[in-house]
């Protein structure tokens, strides 16, 4: 090794050494604000664009403030928020989160009473999503939009086979078959991804059929799975990694014709990737009747804020009717508003009709402490029955035991 | 004897800092884990094994437990074998060598995220590989790859292969170029062929070189974390991504930490193991 | 005379290497640069058939681009400086003592490796929301140490273990204190190894997953940005931005795969 090569290496070493250090320091200060409001919500790239163009310029320039934009999930924003409560540093001035994961922040006590802000909330709100936004009578968050999922299926390939969108459970059934049958693979969808969208479509089954989701072992919830173990060999192989993300993906490479999920696949579909053949209605009805969550989201301050006035005002601004209908016209979203009228374009009639028409068979999810131990148990029955082929009622009792003995300790 | 006083004062102040940092950030942190994971949820009773109760009745802890396991013995065994060759073919190279390396070493400057990303796209049911497959007429209908099995297990395998095999592929290299050519002419003179050099002369020489990329992949292997997760989910759980969705999904924190104190307990003793078993043994050398 | 004949099917043999490394990059770049039509479709094509932009543009200005990279960039240099800080002196030290002493540290500190970032990264994260380091540069830098200094330590104690000793002794009749020693002539040779190991922290930091889940708040990392595009995004979103992260690393590994001799290695082989 000639005597030259550790001195070439100190040199790179020195000279990338400085380069980096300058670099650290030319790049590694931030700027400081003037009053900065934190806001933190979960959406996709489209759905900020739309808020940083259309919906936060207004308000900061009537208010001379700046909206800071923190990107969360739902579960990622509880375990930030309550880590922030319990260090008593909350960083977060406001957030809009997902209706079904709101327990959690209640229980740790990370979120202002709203109750003397009730009054402005507007009369044409939709009574259910202030009931989901009310704790033990005070309301803790306003109502901001509500959701529901929508069927969404392969118009083509259901005339094809000359086939209906399924109204019934039996008709769910058929069609699931004919498909198999057809192309040697499952073509429907269910979210059995195991964790909470799993829960969500598990429970809609169970509420289809009388039952009771918190029971697990009544005529309902056995009649579901019964059907749900029935329906298994017919599903489609990307069940088990299908979410409210993934799912999107498998209708846009067809690689399932029917498939449930949130409406806000209707733009990436339809717009973004022009896949037009694929329309949405409502839904099918089990045995009793026709039952979707209500989900959504809805707006809270949390303890400790450090901006609680703008927040507040910011709070109004999003609930107020021009922000709802610009969210209806550019997102396509609900509004919890009944006078809010969006201009939707033609495409997105049909979708927004299915949507309301969906809307009208909410079941708002009850409150109860420890969802968490709900949700466990749903996916493992779930995983049991669906994937596994378990016997139903013995495994839905063991399931029921389990429920009831956690929530006793959670109590 | 000042003078040693002093050389061992200064050898302790230039140990000091290292040491006091990993007890700060290595050693308390473990600590609150495992009490955390001897901690019952509901009455912060401890210490108590409830955690792990019901982390055992758990199913899906048992099959996470078994695919952590053969994701890590089989995963360590083919970026061994496959890392051997890559050494091979790098030692030996004369045209193209600088280019060669330097796209053998991309995917060591790639986020594992980025390469899961990338495997996503080749497997999924309309992906690359069966559009491949499909071409050549193997499959009618598309293959699952990534829904639970062995299947599963396979496309989890190439991914870290994809990523991890430079690492392996150049500490073996080191440890091939390190052999002198003369070992090489003294078996030749000997009349060993290509094989036989190979079998007796480049592996037992190779040995130091092979423990240490065992041990060195071994240790990351067992806590595979961001493949599963963004591949295959919950159809292929690992002890990782299950301690993981204890915490993020079902709020619960203590579970979370058994899991992670299961893991701990698996790596330090196939670790140990495999180390008392090797040194046990005693060296052929040249 | 035997090398040359087999040379040719070594020679060929890195063709298939070449081609499943570059493989998956390109599937990527394709992807990018594609109109819907050619990837979401149950039949996807394989060669360039449509270019269109609309991708790179909408990722170009989604304001999404720089500053995850700036950040892994900055925490990566913060955990490399920090590795090397804290790492070398003590590797040094390390080196010089009798072997009873040095392979049972060696071999604890190497065992403290084998935690699972899992595990331990919810009470770090706990405690540096305390000490108000959650969602700060520092504080992943930090957290980065824990899994990079063992490895550094590592690597450096080899490398200065194969410094004689008998040459900083010489040093030493001639005249000078252990600092110049250390300046002048054990740092020049230890050099090149130190190199690998900062390299190696770095390499680390940047594609560090877990700590940066736990840790961050506001600003993610480039990790954790392309797994905010895989669980959130467009199909091309995620595409993109990985054949935006991959064009510029393979330009750099190529520069630097000079630097990267195996023969530095070696050092720590022989520990």
């Amino acid at each position: 090794m000639s005597s030259r090569d550790p001195r070439s290496s100190i040199l790179a070493l020195r000279s990338s050494l400085l380069g980096l250090l300058c670099l650290v320091l030319l790049l590694g200060g931030r700027a400081s604000a003037g009053t900065e409001l934190s806001v933190m919500m979960g959406l996709g790239e489209g759905e900020w664009r739309v808020m940083r163009e259309r919906i936060f310029p207004p308000f900061e320039e009537q208010h001379e403030v700046k909206v800071r934009a923190i990107q969360a999930e739902a579960d990622q924003a509880v375990k930030k928020l309550v880590a922030m409560h319990r260090a008593g540093r909350m960083r977060v001035d406001l957030i809009t989160q997902d209706v079904l994961r709101l327990s959690s922040l209640i229980d740790a006590g990370v979120m202002r009473d709203l109750s003397e802000q009730r009054e402005a909330i507007p009369l044409s709100a939709l009574p259910q999503l202030i009931q989901v936004g009310t704790f033990d009578g005070a309301l803790y968050f306003s109502p901001y939009r509500p959701n529901v999922q929508i069927t969404y299926y392969h118009a083509e390939k259901f005339a094809e086979y000359g086939l209906q969108p399924p109204r019934t459970w039996e008709e769910l059934l058929a069609v699931a078959r004919r498909f198999k049958e057809a192309e040697g693979v499952g073509r429907v969808l269910l979210h059995g991804s195991l964790d909470v969208n799993t829960s969500i479509h598990v429970m809609e089954f169970i509420w289809a059929a009388g039952g009771d989701p918190l029971l697990l072992n009544d005529a309902g919830s056995v009649r579901a799975f019964s059907f749900l173990q029935q329906l298994a060999p017919y599903l489609a192989p990307e069940t088990r990694l299908a979410n409210w993300n993934t799912t999107n993906t498998f209708l846009a490479t067809e690689a399932v014709y029917l498939a449930r999920n949130w409406p806000f696949g209707v733009n990436l579909l339809v717009q973004q990737a022009g896949k037009t053949q694929i329309k949405a209605y409502h839904g099918w009805q089990g045995p009793l009747r026709e039952a979707h969550v209500l989900g959504g989201e809805v707006i809270g301050i949390p303890r400790g804020a450090r901006h609680p006035g703008p927040a507040v005002e910011f709070m109004r601004y999003l609930m107020s009717r021009p922000v709802q209908e610009t969210l209806v016209t550019a997102l396509g979203w609900p509004s919890f508003r009944t006078d809010a009228y969006g201009t939707l374009e033609t495409w997105q009639r049909p979708y927004f009709a299915a949507i309301q028409e969906a809307l009208r068979y909410a079941v708002v999810r009850p409150h109860v402490t420890g969802w968490a131990e709900v949700d466990r148990a749903l996916v493992g029955a779930f995983r049991e029955i669906v994937y596994g082929g378990q016997p139903v009622e013995p495994t839905l009792a063991r399931y029921h035991q389990q429920l009831q003995k956690a929530r006793q300790r959670l109590r | 004897m000042p003078q040693k006083l002093k050389h061992h004062t200064l050898t302790g102040l230039m140990v000091l800092p290292l040491f006091l940092y990993l007890l700060a950030f290595a050693a308390v942190p473990l600590f609150s884990c495992v009490v955390l994971s001897l901690t019952d949820g509901a009455s912060n009773a401890f210490p108590s094994l409830d955690n792990y109760r019901v982390l055992f009745r758990d199913d899906q802890f048992g099959q996470a437990f078994q695919n952590t396991l053969w994701l890590t013995s089989l995963g360590v065994s083919l970026e061994v074998l496959l890392g051997l060759a890559v050494a091979l073919v790098l030692q030996r190279l004369v045209w193209g060598r600088a280019f060669v390396r330097a796209v053998v070493l991309t995917p060591l400057g790639l986020p594992t995220v980025v390469a899961g990303v990338m495997f996503i796209y080749l497997f999924s049911s309309t992906g690359y590989v069966n559009e491949f497959l499909y071409r050549l007429g193997l499959i009618s209908a598309p293959i699952d790859w990534v829904y639970g099995g062995w299947r599963s297990l396979g496309v989890l395998l190439m991914a870290e292969l994809w990523k991890v095999t430079p690492v392996v592929a150049f500490i073996l290299l080191a440890g091939l170029e390190s052999i002198p050519e003369t070992v090489y002419e003294a078996a030749a003179v000997d009349g060993a062929g290509a094989w036989r050099q190979f079998w007796h002369v480049t592996l037992p020489l190779l040995r130091p070189s092979l423990m240490m990329a065992v041990v060195v992949r071994a240790i990351d292997a067992f806590r595979v974390f961001e493949l599963p997760l963004i591949l295959t989910g919950k159809s292929f759980p690992v002890l990782g991504t299950l301690a993981y969705s204890e915490y993020y999904e079902y709020d619960n924190p203590f579970t979370s930490a058994a899991a992670a104190t299961v893991l701990l307990a698996i790596i330090a003793a196939c670790i140990g193991g495999y180390l008392f078993l090797m040194t046990r043994r005693p060296m052929e050398g040249a | 005379m035997k090398r040359t004949r087999w040379s040719f099917w070594w020679h060929l043999g890195s063709l298939p290497i070449l081609l499943l490394t570059l493989l998956p990059v390109y599937l990527m770049l394709k992807i990018s640069v594609s109109p819907p039509a050619e990837v979401l479709t149950p039949h996807p094509t394989f060669g360039l058939h449509h270019v269109t932009g609309e991708h790179w543009k909408a990722l170009l200005t989604s304001g999404a681009l720089w500053p995850p990279l700036l950040k892994s960039l900055l925490v990566a240099t913060w955990t490399m400086l920090g590795a090397i800080a804290l790492a070398a002196p003590a590797a040094y030290a390390i080196a010089r003592l009798p072997q009873r002493w040095k392979y049972p540290l060696l071999l604890s500190f190497f065992a403290s490796r084998m935690i699972p970032e899992v595990g331990v990264a919810l009470p770090v994260a706990v405690q540096f929301l305390r000490w108000g380091l959650e969602d700060t540069q520092l504080g992943l830098a930090l957290a980065h140490l824990i899994r990079t200094l063992p490895f550094v330590v590592w690597i450096l104690a080899g490398t200065f273990e194969t410094i004689p000793v008998a040459l900083e002794e010489s040093a030493q009749v001639d005249g000078c204190h252990r600092l110049q020693i250390l300046w002048y002539v054990v740092f020049p040779l230890a050099a090149p190894g130190v190199a690998v190991a900062a390299l190696f922290a770095w390499l680390e930091s940047w594609n560090e997953f877990t700590y940066a889940l736990y840790l961050s708040l506001t600003e993610n990392t480039l990790p954790l940005q392309t797994y905010y595009y895989v669980i959130r995004g467009s199909w091309f979103d995620a595409a993109t931005y990985a054949t935006f992260l991959a064009v510029p690393v393979m330009l750099i590994t190529a520069a630097l795969q000079r630097y990267l001799k195996a023969g530095y290695l070696m050092g720590a082989l022989k520990g």
